[in-house]
């Protein structure tokens, strides 16, 4: 590397990461925590055997499944628009990301509340629970431990796809990095940087996942 | 207590109850015998509305429900008859995320809004009935099948059901930890506990029911005392029935 890459280098690391933890951690936390939100109520619709539910949340998630997310941002950012809807880029975001956990997450979740043995639903109605509080109380909290794997490696996933976010204007970290490459013509060097710090974040992630994991394990060794 | 009158069950086109009748007075132990596939298991789980008979009546304590094909319970009326029967489990089902204690008063605490302290001392005490009273912080997998399996009968007792349920209790356990669950099954007896026993135990069954019903093909096919159903059946079909089992025991 040559004095004038190494001193970009340098200079752009803060300006990146303050994207990273500014605006692309952001997003991904925002539309992962409003992405379970969905993914639990679609996976109930799907398992509550009320046919119209089950239509509408099996809609939902062969829509968002069937499309490319990109393709669903540009509708949401530059489509919407034509009907009156216009929305700030990071609204935008939001949507299309939450959308695309929640339809992937109630997979998940669905998986999970289908995997725990039919005594326990049986177990709850004995002492007289209903379906609601059986649901709560004794299947919810048992299939919340089985999806944590899959739905953290949904997390980390979705750190990353965030950088989608850049094509429709909002500033997070890859978005940030092109606007550095605009101004010096560094491609290779500057979305290397780029690459590392999402390495770095993911990095920590998966320390934090397979911490979760163990702690989670030391309840259930069915 | 507990009077059933033509209860008819089918899964599909495979009926498997054809017009049972049951009487079971306070404070006796009722014994449910048969091979398998002959719905006496399938009876038992119509007896908390596990599974939702066809047709028929059944009467507990002060509640009496009608059935009939393809009429849903309202879910009221469901529970409040679950909450005055408990049921033990052939795999126990304790609920694995919490603890033994938490297992036992999960019912009182959420079903009949019972204050949690009080839960808490009433499950201790049952603990200590089953002979577990140190047991209380474990979660179920670091226990025995027969401690698990005696969990699961304090758990159906803090109800306080009136009439206890047992689904092939001593199945799932191996050999040398059936004694124990038996043990307390029978102690529950002797303090005059109505209750409802499916077993394969022969020996259990002689020594702790009041009245055997012998079940085979969705009927009823012996019923009485002991004495006459085990050790002297009447009917052919039972008198073979007892002889392959004795069949089994050598």
């Amino acid at each position: 590397m040559t004095d004038r890459q190494i001193q970009i280098v340098i200079d752009s690391f803060w300006p990146l990461l303050k994207a990273g933890l500014m605006y692309t951690l952001p997003l991904a936390i925002a539309s992962f925590v409003l992405g379970l939100i969905v993914a639990v109520l679609t996976a109930l619709a799907r398992t509550s055997g009320i046919r119209i539910l089950d239509f509408i949340a099996q809609f939902y998630v062969w829509i968002i499944r069937g499309t490319p997310l990109l393709v669903q941002l540009f509708i949401i950012f530059y489509g919407l628009p034509s009907v009156g809807i216009i929305l700030p880029p990071f609204v935008a975001a939001l949507i299309g990301f939450t959308l695309s956990v929640g339809a992937y997450g109630s997979e998940i979740v669905r998986a999970a509340i289908q995997s725990i043995p039919k005594g326990q639903w049986e177990a709850a109605y004995s002492i007289g629970m209903t379906r609601g509080q059986a649901l709560k109380r004794v299947i919810l909290p048992q299939a919340a431990r089985v999806s944590v794997p899959p739905l953290s490696n949904s997390f980390i996933s979705l750190v990353k796809d965030t950088s989608l976010a850049s094509v429709i204007t909002y500033i997070e970290m890859f978005r940030q990095s092109q606007q550095i490459v605009a101004r010096t013509y560094e491609a290779l060097v500057l979305y290397t940087e780029a690459a590392v710090i999402y390495l770095m974040f993911t990095s920590v992630l998966f320390v934090l996942q397979g911490w979760l994991e163990k702690r989670l394990s030391r309840f259930s060794a069915q | 207590m507990l009077e059933i009158r033509n209860l008819h069950k089918a899964f599909g086109s495979l009926e498997v109850l054809k017009g049972i009748d049951v009487d079971l007075e306070k404070g006796k132990v009722l014994v449910i015998i048969g091979p398998s596939g002959s719905g006496k298991t399938t009876l038992l789980r119509c007896m908390n509305l596990l599974e939702l008979p066809d047709q028929g009546s059944m009467k507990l304590s002060d509640r009496k429900l009608e059935f009939k094909s393809g009429r849903k319970l309202p879910t009221r009326e469901v529970t409040e008859l679950r909450k005055r029967t408990g049921m033990v489990f052939q795999s126990y089902n304790l609920f694995p995320h919490k603890t033994v204690i938490e297992n036992i008063m999960e019912g009182p605490v959420i079903v009949q809004k019972k204050d949690r302290a009080a839960a808490r001392a009433h499950a201790q005490e049952l603990l200590t009935k089953v002979g577990l009273a140190d047991r209380g912080d474990y979660y179920p997998h670091q226990l025995s099948g027969g401690q698990q399996q005696r969990v699961g009968i304090a758990r159906a007792m803090a109800m306080e059901p009136d009439v206890l349920l047992f689904d092939e209790p001593t199945s799932a356990l191996d050999p040398e930890l059936v004694g124990e669950v038996l043990r307390v099954i029978k102690q529950l007896a002797q303090e005059g506990r109505t209750m409802v026993i499916v077993t394969h135990e022969m020996k259990f069954a002689a020594d702790v029911a009041d009245h055997v019903i012998l079940m085979d093909g969705g009927y009823i096919i012996e019923q009485g005392p002991p004495q006459q159903v085990i050790n002297n059946p009447q009917s052919p079909r039972a008198q073979q029935f007892m002889n392959r089992i004795a069949g089994e025991d050598i």
